[in-house]
Order: C-alpha cells, then sequence, then structure tokens
C-alpha cells in the first residue's frame, strides 16, 4: 500500500482536525471533512458531492448541478482518465470487471474495483492523482468459484473518517479516509455457504448495511446492520422467515427447502428516514428454475421489504412474482418519491422495475400496489398484473406450484422453453434514476428472451459451494437495450430510446439530460425529455457501470468505470456476438466542457 | 451416464462419434486405473505440468477445480469425473472441441489447418465449437490429458485431500470438505480414527 498524499492535504488535515477537536462531536472522531448521519441525510444541499451510492437516501441518482447541460452538451470531452487494477480472474472466472459507481467527497473520489480494492484519487485541479490504493487481498479461489455472476464490487460508502467498502470473499472494511490504511474489518459473509458480497453498504445513521449474493448456490438470504462505533452486528434479517415466524407457510414443501431457498440482497438499498424504514428488493428462490421443488409462494424471494431500520424487522412486504419459475428476482433498488395524489393528497411511493419486465409503484408506508405496467418491448410469461392487487393475472393463491403462461413456463413438464423477458430481465442491477422536476424515471433496459432448461432437483444434489439452480438458460436469440422514460404522476411510459446492446451500466439524470453507457464502449447523453441522443463518446471498453458527476474547483465533470465484467461475458455473450470482442479492462473516465 | 448437458443437443454424427468412443473405453480404463494407483504413491507428481494447464487453460472455468463441471447459469459442463473417455479421446476432444457443444478447442488452426473429426470450418458450419482463449500445444493437450486421466476421472465426490493437492495447503476453498471430511468421521462406525 503506498501513500501518495500530498504535503498540501496532510497539511490542511491536521489544520482542520485542530479545529474539529476543539468542537465536540458525539460519537465520531473528530476528523476533516468527516461524514456525519446528518450530511448523509442532506445529501442533496450538497450538489457538487455524491456522497451515498445512489446518491441520496432517495435513490434518484438525480444531480441538480447543470453546467452540463442540454445546450453544450455535445462539447462535452475526456477531462482525464485513470488505469485502475483488479482485471485478473480467479475461481471460475478468467477476470474482473468494473460495476462501481463512484463516491465524491470535497474534489476527493473513492472508487473500487472488481476484486475490493479502494482507490482515494484526488479530482483537483483539473486532473486525476491517486492518493491511495487499498488492497483488501481478496481471496481469489475462495469466493470467484461461488460468484454466480462476475468479479464485481459496486463500490464505497463514507462515514466518519473512514472509507467503508466490501469484499467478495464477505468482509466489511474501515480504511482510514486520509492514510489509506485498513483501520477494523469484521466478515459479515461466509463463502463456505456460498455468500459473497458484491453490493455498496448502505450507511443509515451509524450502521452499514451489507446485503449478500449467493442464491444460485442454496444460501439463505439475509440483510445485516453492522454498528460502526462498536464494529458489532446489531441485526441480521433473513429474507427466507425461519420455521416459527410468518411467511414460513409460503414454504409448503417436507424437505426444507427454505433452508436454501435464496433470496439475495446484493443491491444497495434505499432509506425513507420520515419513517425510518430501510427499503430493500430481495432476489430470487432457489433452486432457480425448479419451482416445484418448493411449491408455496416462497416469501420474501422477489419481493421488496421495507425494514426498521434500528431492528431490521420487517415491517411489510410486496412480492412480485410468486413461485418463481424464471430467476425473476427483484434486487433492484426501490426509488422513493413523492408524487401529488387525488384530493391534494401526496402518493409517497417506492418504485421497482423488476428483473420480470414491469415497473412497480407501492405505497411505500405500508408496500400496498399503487401501479404497475410492462417497460419492456415484450413480455410472454404472463397476460398482465391485475390492476388491483398487482400479481401476474394468472396468479393462483390456492395452487402450490405456479405455471402463469404455462405454454411458456419453465416446469418439469415444460423442460425446454423461451420467455421474455429473459432471466437477466428486464432490468438488473444497474440503477435507475428519476428526475423530480421532470417526475420522469429512467430505467436501464435488457429488451431480452432466452431459453431456459430445467432440471429436476433433489435434495441429495444440494451440495456446499456447487451451483443449485435447477437448470440453466442459453441464448438464442439476440438480446438488445433500451432507456425507457415512465411518467411517475400516470403510470405511463414516456419514451424509450433503444440501443443496439443490453443496458449493463444504469442511469444518472441530471435537470435536462440523461446519462448512459452500452457494452460496446460508448457512454452518452440523452435529452431528460425526448430521450433524443446528445452525445456520444466511444471509450473502447465495455460499459458496466453507472454513471455520476459532480463539481470540484466550480467545474462539473462526469465520471464513469469502464471494464466489461459481470455476468454477461460469461453466460449471456451469444445473446450478442459482437460484444466477444471487447477486451478486460479497468479504466476511469471523466468528461468535462 | 445419468449426466445430459443442458444446453447443447448433439446431432446423430456426434452421437455415434461418442458411441464408437465408448466401445474402446472400456479396455483402456482398466489401464489407466492400473497406472493412477502406481504414480499416488510418489511424492514427485508426473501430472503437475498437467495441472498447470488445468488451471491456466481454464478448464477451471468450466468444468470447476474439481472437474465436476455441475450445473448453473451456463448449462453444464459435462463431468470429467464420470468421462467415460480414453486419453486419445480426450486429447481429441480438448483440441478440437466438440461441435454444437460449449466445450471450445485449443488447437491453433482446429477445423482450418488442423482436421477435427474428419471435418473442415466449412463442413462443420453452424455448429463450430467456441474458440479458447489460450491455444494449446500438442505436449500440453497430451499433459491436461494425463492429469484428467490420473487425477479426476473416475474419481468420487471430491475430497480434502484432492482439494489441498489441487489448491495447497491451507486454501479455503478446502474448508468444505475438511467439515465433510470431519462429520464423515464422526459417523462413523468403525471406530477407526482417521
Ligand atoms: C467454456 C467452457 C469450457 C472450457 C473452458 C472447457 N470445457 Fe470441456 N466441456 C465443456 C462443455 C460444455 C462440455 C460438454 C460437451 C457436451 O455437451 O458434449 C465439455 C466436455 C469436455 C470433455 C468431454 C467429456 C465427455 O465425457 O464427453 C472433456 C474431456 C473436456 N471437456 C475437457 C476439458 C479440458 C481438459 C479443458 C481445459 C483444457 C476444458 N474441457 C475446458 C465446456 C468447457
Amino acid at each position: 500500500m503506498k501513500d501518495f498524499t500530498r504535503h498540501r492535504l496532510s497539511l490542511r488535515a491536521a489544520l482542520l482536525a485542530t479545529v474539529a477537536a476543539v468542537a465536540t462531536i458525539a460519537a465520531l472522531p473528530g476528523k476533516a471533512d468527516e461524514v456525519t448521519p446528518e450530511r448523509l441525510l442532506n445529501a442533496d444541499k450538497e450538489p457538487g458531492n455524491w456522497l451515498l451510492h445512489h446518491k441520496d437516501f432517495s435513490a434518484t441518482r438525480f444531480s441538480n448541478l447543470s453546467e452540463i447541460n442540454k445546450g453544450n452538451v455535445k462539447d462535452l470531452k475526456v477531462a482525464w482518465t485513470m488505469q485502475l487494477g483488479g482485471v485478473e480472474g480467479g475461481g471460475i472466472w478468467t477476470h474482473g470487471g468494473l460495476e462501481g459507481t463512484p463516491i465524491v467527497e470535497n474534489g476527493m473520489m473513492y472508487v473500487t474495483d472488481g476484486w475490493g480494492s479502494v482507490y482515494k484519487i484526488d479530482t483537483h485541479g483539473g486532473k486525476g492523482t491517486l492518493l491511495w490504493k487499498m488492497d483488501p487481498k481478496t481471496d481469489h479461489d475462495w469466493a470467484g468459484a461461488v460468484a454466480c455472476c462476475g468479479v464485481d464490487n459496486r463500490g464505497v460508502a463514507l462515514w466518519g473518517n473512514l472509507v467503508i467498502s466490501h469484499t467478495l470473499d464477505g468482509r466489511l472494511i474501515a480504511t482510514d479516509k486520509e492514510t489509506g490504511q485498513v483501520a477494523w474489518q469484521r466478515q459479515v459473509a461466509d463463502p463456505d455457504k456460498g455468500e459473497v458480497v458484491t453490493g455498496a453498504p448502505l450507511i443509515v445513521k451509524n450502521m452499514a448495511i451489507t446485503g449478500v449474493a449467493g442464491a444460485e448456490y442454496g444460501i439463505r438470504g439475509w440483510i445485516a446492520a453492522t454498528d460502526l462505533t462498536t464494529q458489532k452486528e446489531v441485526w441480521r434479517t433473513y429474507t427466507i422467515p425461519g420455521k416459527d415466524q410468518p411467511g414460513h407457510e409460503t414454504w409448503k414443501d417436507d424437505q426444507n427447502a427454505a433452508a436454501s431457498g435464496g433470496g439475495s440482497t446484493w443491491v444497495t438499498g434505499s432509506y425513507d428516514p420520515a419513517s425510518n424504514t430501510i427499503v430493500w428488493g430481495v432476489g430470487n428462490p432457489g433452486p432457480d428454475w425448479d419451482n416445484e421443488y418448493r411449491p408455496g409462494d416462497n416469501l420474501y424471494t422477489d419481493s421488496s421489504l421495507g425494514l426498521d431500520a434500528d431492528t431490521g424487522k420487517i415491517k411489510w412486504h410486496y412480492q412480485h412474482t410468486p413461485n418463481d419459475p424464471y430467476d425473476y428476482d427483484s434486487v433492484a433498488e426501490n426509488v422513493l418519491v413523492d408524487v401529488p395524489g387525488p384530493n391534494g393528497s401526496t402518493e409517497k411511493l417506492a418504485l421497482e422495475a423488476d428483473r420480470n419486465g414491469f415497473a412497480y409503484a407501492v405505497d411505500r408506508t405500508n408496500g400496498k400496489f399503487v401501479w404497475g405496467l410492462p417497460f419492456v418491448k415484450k413480455v410472454t410469461w404472463t397476460k398482465g398484473l391485475d390492476p388491483e392487487t398487482g400479481k401476474p393475472a394468472e396468479y393462483d393463491p390456492s395452487k402450490q406450484v405456479q405455471l402463469y403462461n404455462a405454454a411458456v413456463t419453465p416446469s418439469r413438464q415444460n423442460k425446454v422453453t423461451d420467455i421474455c423477458p429473459g432471466n437477466m430481465g428486464g432490468k438488473n442491477w444497474p440503477p435507475t434514476a428519476y428526475n423530480p422536476e421532470l417526475k420522469l424515471w429512467y430505467i436501464p433496459v435488457i429488451e431480452s428472451c432466452n431459453r431456459i432448461t430445467v432440471e429436476e432437483e433433489t435434495p441429495a444434489k444440494l451440495k456446499k459451494r456447487e451451483f443449485w439452480t435447477g437448470g440453466g438458460p442459453s441464448q438464442p436469440v439476440r438480446i438488445t437495450g433500451s432507456v425507457t422514460a415512465i411518467d411517475v404522476t400516470s403510470g405511463k411510459i414516456a419514451g424509450k430510446f433503444e440501443t443496439p446492446f443490453p443496458n449493463l451500466g444504469g442511469i444518472l439524470a441530471t435537470p435536462d439530460l440523461v446519462f448512459s453507457g452500452q457494452p460496446s464502449g460508448e457512454v452518452m447523453a440523452l435529452d431528460g425529455k425526448t430521450l433524443a441522443k446528445l452525445w456520444e463518446f466511444n471509450t473502447g471498453g465495455g460499459v458496466n457501470a453507472p454513471p455520476i458527476t459532480f463539481s470540484v474547483d466550480g467545474k462539473q465533470y462526469v465520471a464513469i468505470l469502464v471494464g466489461l465484467g459481470g455476468a454477461w461475458d460469461k453466460w449471456f455473450i451469444d445473446a450478442t456476438p459482437e460484444l466477444k470482442k471487447m477486451q478486460p479492462g479497468s479504466m476511469l473516465y471523466v468528461f468535462s466542457l | 451416464m445419468s449426466f445430459r448437458p443442458l444446453l447443447f443437443a448433439r446431432t446423430d454424427r456426434q452421437e455415434k462419434m461418442i458411441g464408437l468412443n465408448r466401445a474402446a473405453a472400456a479396455f483402456v480404463m482398466v489401464a489407466a486405473a492400473a497406472m493412477t494407483t502406481g504414480a499416488a504413491a510418489q511424492s514427485a507428481d508426473p501430472t503437475d505440468a498437467g495441472k498447470a494447464i488445468f488451471k491456466r487453460a481454464n478448464c477451471v472455468g468450466c468444468h470447476k477445480w474439481h472437474g465436476n463441471g455441475g450445473g448453473g447459469y451456463g448449462g453444464d459442463a459435462l463431468s470429467l469425473r464420470k468421462t467415460e473417455l480414453t486419453r486419445e479421446q480426450i486429447i481429441e476432444t480438448v483440441g478440437c472441441g466438440r461441435p454444437g457443444t460449449g466445450m471450445p478447442f485449443f488447437t491453433r488452426g482446429a477445423y482450418d489447418t488442423v482436421k477435427c473429426y474428419e471435418m473442415t470450418r466449412q463442413d462443420v458450419g453452424g455448429r463450430m465449437p467456441p474458440e479458447a482463449n489460450t491455444f494449446l500445444r500438442p505436449k500440453d493437450i497430451e499433459a491436461v490429458a494425463d492429469y484428467v486421466i490420473s487425477h479426476i476421472k473416475g474419481k468420487g465426490e471430491p475430497n480434502y485431500g484432492e482439494c489441498i493437492a489441487f489448491f495447497g495447503e491451507g486454501s479455503r476453498v478446502c474448508d468444505v470438505y475438511k467439515a465433510q471430511q470431519s462429520t464423515d468421521t464422526n459417523t462413523a462406525t468403525s471406530g477407526q480414527s482417521k
């Protein structure tokens, strides 16, 4: 680990530390630029910074910086780039990729590579200077062998004077912001059970919230809160209820399917301070495609959860695809928005764009369905949602095994079948963005169908650290993508910008622009209202991460990590043959006027 | 063979090809088994080079370290533990891949300058197997085949000893097998300690 800290910086830190030491700050050690829970709650009051993974607790990924706008975005140019590491392979993976969201605070940027190294970069002066790199020495074999979908790490969080990050091999690490030295670390997930961690932590009060991946390896999913002052676990809520908990009755088999029932939580959630509720998405049940193995609705898989932030207690849930036979998980982030409702009321919504191809708005105070609509061009697994409940029209609560549109649904009777959307979605982990002024919600879409082949599972086939999927997908059909905008006041599609390749990166919204990218290399800016393409730059590497924007020295920048990894180039590449030529890479791009 | 690839339907032609191979397999298997027992006792393993290739050429990426392959997002790579192929057939399969499946070819110029299953690129057409990320020389392919024959083919469930032999002492990958081993010991009725 090298310390590149410049003299100017240490001097400034020392000075500010003295100032901070005079003021007494409860619970937190006094230090320059420290990130307090209050600052996180008011992240939008620091327009030049990108303090939280999804920009703010509501997960809008909206920045009101407008120096770069519709009128001048055509002049956007590369300001600087930085080569990062972590491309090496491990386990079943030939290389790592970049899926992270950069965090920026007062001109200092923090990014991660796929193996969880954290880089602190000074962005002052129109250039990037690497100050330090913290390499957590992630166990490549141990973690890489049970990562279903790539060597990924989606970024850090800031708290106090610490940078909080995860590693694929299941650790939560606190690194000193100034020195890059590891302050402490804690094992949160256990790769011996098939658990890995790819998401960025969410900081709520003095806690780091961790989600887990592994539903393809027979885990029982959870969300865990670690107290950052004591480094102890505050709560851990399992997404598959235990024997004496409500929801357990939705696992109706006699072979203990719940114990390996999946329900991963690998996408960072959101937080509603008004009701002290964490809203977090839950992934698919396991085995993915053999739903006859696990009769019942399989709560809380494929659900959005509202959790009490202090206790982790489940306050409400909304399930999208009961007894899922498609791998249509609901790990996606919930965007918390307020829109005018009938009779001068305010609707407090949680928006989620699901793998199953439908976008949902639920009342985030109680989990009740408000509206839903398909956001992909083609859906074949159901004829639509029940307008009252939002459940798939064919859902029959009296049935133990759901067939939905039986003609296309994978089952033990229908072992090879094509489904739309395909099992990647719809919409996968790449985040949406919401423009509160235009009331438009932008979804990064995978317009897809794919083929599912079912393999019957038995308890004897369940083995630690081995796949537990009940079949697998293949790609006989080309997959494309789009950026699809939804008008949140009407719950209708407002526009669709189609792209030759699936959207594997996610979205950034500014007052009149939308930024996104393509796995074929392009970063682009679209008109926020019409979705017309206004600017494009080809990075030459696959875009697999979301763009962000920040300002430093009074100037606005757009930043994005570039390096195709993740699930796509191992499992889904046949649907996009041209992407086979994309080279592994690990590069940060920063643009300005 | 209970194991069927999930994703890749075989053509009749391949079915025949494999059938032919199997007829020849039984005899060689006996020989291979005899060879394995002899080699196992030695400390310097002559198939170490093959193991290195098994890692470097990323056989691990699809067949896993233990060779069992197994389900998952990409469908099944066949189990090399349960394979009935002979050394020669493994060499051919690695060099030429398997048409119409995800098993890549590892010989430079396969189906072009080097004929595979009596077929050229034109003959194999849309069933052309994928090209491997790394090409292997004939000697390397022989070495990896020897490694498969002596350390993977015909083995039962993967165990701690095999895992440590692959990853080295202290690898956390192997801990789950250690746990397995100790529960096996605990439930054993023979009274012997391991
Ligand atoms: C990209 C994934 C992939 C890689 C890499 C790969 N294989 Fe395979 N392999 C497969 C698949 C899929 C099959 C099953 C083909 C079929 O369905 O007949 C297979 C089949 C085989 C077979 C035939 C087994 C049988 O009983 O018919 C052998 C032998 C084999 N692989 C050896 C190797 C070796 C040795 C390597 C490394 C040099 C390797 N493979 C690398 C995917 C892969």
